[in-house]
């Protein structure tokens, strides 16, 4: 059963339609990864899954009910959490206060809001220290979110995602603007998740989508042109003329 | 309590203890009582990065409302605080409502406007306000019998209140709440895609920075015995904000050095030199191109600078290592 599915998902921006009847189904506990070139619609479909921007027509359903248009702040109540292509932190707070606003935005009640100080809440601050050390930022914990290095902001960014301990994990190209190095710490670490999340994640870098993902599916001009495993998506035709070979060979 | 928090809190109380040695009594409790005021605009401005041009709607409502009780109804003392607490956080939950909608150039706007709505009608309504001349005949109730009238009594009185909300908005700050707030200053969209409705917790930023008003608007009417229109004015809101600035916004003791550097220079100075407002314009100026934190940010500038200057060795293993 899937974990989300959309049905004709569309997003117009006057004249423009972003995403075009894109009907997707993210099997529980899989690893799907969506590509195609730049403008195809990726993120926009990101921004419909986690309510950042509201759908023209179409239905998402997670988890057997409809979802469309609900608030972002309520659809990650429900376990939706995702990280940004441009890192989106909060720079002057401390790295594990980052991760820590994450666990606690996720509590069932918001107890001592107000007025319990906010390290008295260990469990939260150990689930922090926790997913901190799972992304390689542990020992940076009490540092300033804007002193570390764009790599490593990129590894809080999926951090600050997964404290959120959600059910389904949209990551919007984890390894942007990475060095070959830290793009196999990337890989590294997103092939690890794999299994314990659902994952839907956007990636350019093909052979790294390729190696990793269970299903895949691929967007051109906001349509989803194809959709299969990644033996499959390397032996269609349309593909290869529309993305995988459409820029090298014509 | 960590020895830093020791630290503050006695340097705090020597501060209110030895200040109306140095300063005329009345002027030193019109300090504390611009700070209770300034400490809810920085949980606004410093914490959540709302400039709010309207503080003084809320300080002037509450300082209305609760005067006019006392003046006719002759309420207890307490019964005014709290109501002047409810009437500041109930019109900043009305104006907050309908600022946090937009964000930006057009919430200053309509913080200002809303304020001079307010402060309008207050000029028109001229049998209950008193229109330009000010609600006069405050009375100063006592306290458990006990007669405040003295100034240094008072004093003692607004003191104590104000090391209340200190600690309040301390504790506040340092809560999840506080984190959230500077979250949302930091990041909306982020904010908001953890799971925060980022306008709700504005709106509760709002109210509780109307109750600090509302208290400092009472205290304030009953110090002078008279809520003068001035206090509802946007000319009232910008000096909080000035003084928040010059302080230090997004520091928990920056609106309260503000409000010492405000209210002092602004009732000693003005005696001497009718042109004082200089002196604050050019404080202003410093303050927004050198030291945006303000005194308290200064303050922990020089001492660094002098640490280094007395170390350098040490210093620079400390600039070397990985920050």
């Amino acid at each position: 059963m899937p974990l989300v599915k959309t049905e004709l998902l569309t997003k117009s921006f006057g004249a423009l339609t972003a995403v075009k009847a894109v009907t997707l189904e993210v099997a529980e506990g899989s690893l799907h990864s969506v590509i195609g070139p730049n403008g195809a619609g990726k993120t926009t479909l990101f921004n419909l899954l986690t309510g950042q921007q509201t759908p023209t027509s179409g239905r998402i359903i997670f988890d057997g009910r409809d979802i469309a248009g609900t608030p972002p702040h309520r659809i990650a109540h429900l376990g939706i959490a995702r990280s940004f292509q441009r890192t989106s932190i909060f720079p002057t707070l401390s790295i594990v206060d980052n991760v820590w606003l994450a666990a606690f935005a996720r509590q069932e009640f918001w107890r001592g809001l107000a007025w319990r100080r906010a390290d008295g809440y260990p469990e939260l601050t150990r689930r922090a220290l926790g997913v901190l050390d799972e992304v390689g930022l542990g020992d940076k914990a009490r540092l300033p979110a804007r002193e570390i290095s764009h790599g490593e902001q990129r590894q809080l960014e999926l951090a600050i995602a997964l404290a959120a301990a959600p059910r389904l994990l949209l990551l919007d190209e984890p390894a942007a603007g990475l060095s070959p190095d830290e793009t196999q710490k990337m890989v590294a670490l997103v092939q690890k998740l794999k299994g314990r999340y659902t994952i839907l994640l956007i990636e350019h870098k093909i052979d790294v989508v390729m190696s990793m993902s269970d299903r895949i599916s691929v967007m051109h001009f906001g349509s989803v042109i194809a959709e299969g495993s990644p033996v499959e998506i390397r032996r269609n035709a349309e593909v290869r003329r529309a993305y995988l070979g459409g820029i090298a060979a014509p | 309590m960590s020895r830093e928090t020791i630290r503050q809190l006695l340097v705090v109380l020597a501060a209110v203890v030895l200040l109306p040695i140095f300063v005329r009594h009345a002027i030193a409790t019109e300090i504390w009582i611009f700070a209770i005021f300034g400490l809810g605009l920085n949980l606004l401005m410093g914490y959540t990065g709302l400039l709010s041009f309207g503080q003084a709607t809320f300080f002037g409502s509450a300082a209305y409302v609760a005067g006019y009780l006392l003046k006719y109804y002759g309420i207890d003392i307490f019964l005014a605080l709290a109501i002047g607490i409810v009437v500041g956080t109930v019109s900043a939950a009305g104006v907050g409502y309908l600022c946090v909608q937009r964000s930006g150039l057009y919430f200053i706007m309509l913080t200002f406007a809303l304020n001079q709505m307010f402060y309008f009608t207050a000029y028109q309504w001229t049998t209950v306000t008193g229109g330009e001349d000010g609600m006069p005949g405050i009375p100063r109730p006592s306290i458990f019998g006990f007669d405040i009238h003295p100034p240094l009594a008072y004093y003692a009185a607004v003191a104590v209140l104000f090391l209340v909300s200190l600690w309040i908005m301390q504790r506040i700050v340092e809560s999840p709440l506080g984190k959230i707030l500077q979250a949302i200053r930091e990041n909306e969209l982020r904010a908001e895609a953890l799971g925060y409705n980022v306008p709700r917790m504005k709106l509760l930023a709002f109210a509780v920075a109307g109750a600090f008003s509302g208290l400092a608007g009472v205290l304030y009417a009953m110090l002078f015995g008279i809520v003068p229109l001035e206090s509802i004015g946007f000319v009232f809101s910008g000096n909080v904000v000035f003084a928040t600035l010059i302080g230090g916004s997004g520091s928990l003791y920056g609106p309260v050095i503000g409000s010492f550097v405000f209210i002092w220079l602004s009732e000693s100075v003005s005696t001497m030199w009718a042109r004082w407002p200089l002196l604050l314009g050019v404080a202003f100026v410093i303050v927004v191109l050198f030291f945006r934190g303000g005194v308290v940010e200064a303050w922990a500038r020089f001492w660094g600078w002098r640490a280094a200057h007395r170390a350098p060795a040490a210093a620079q293993v400390d600039a070397d290592a990985p920050r």
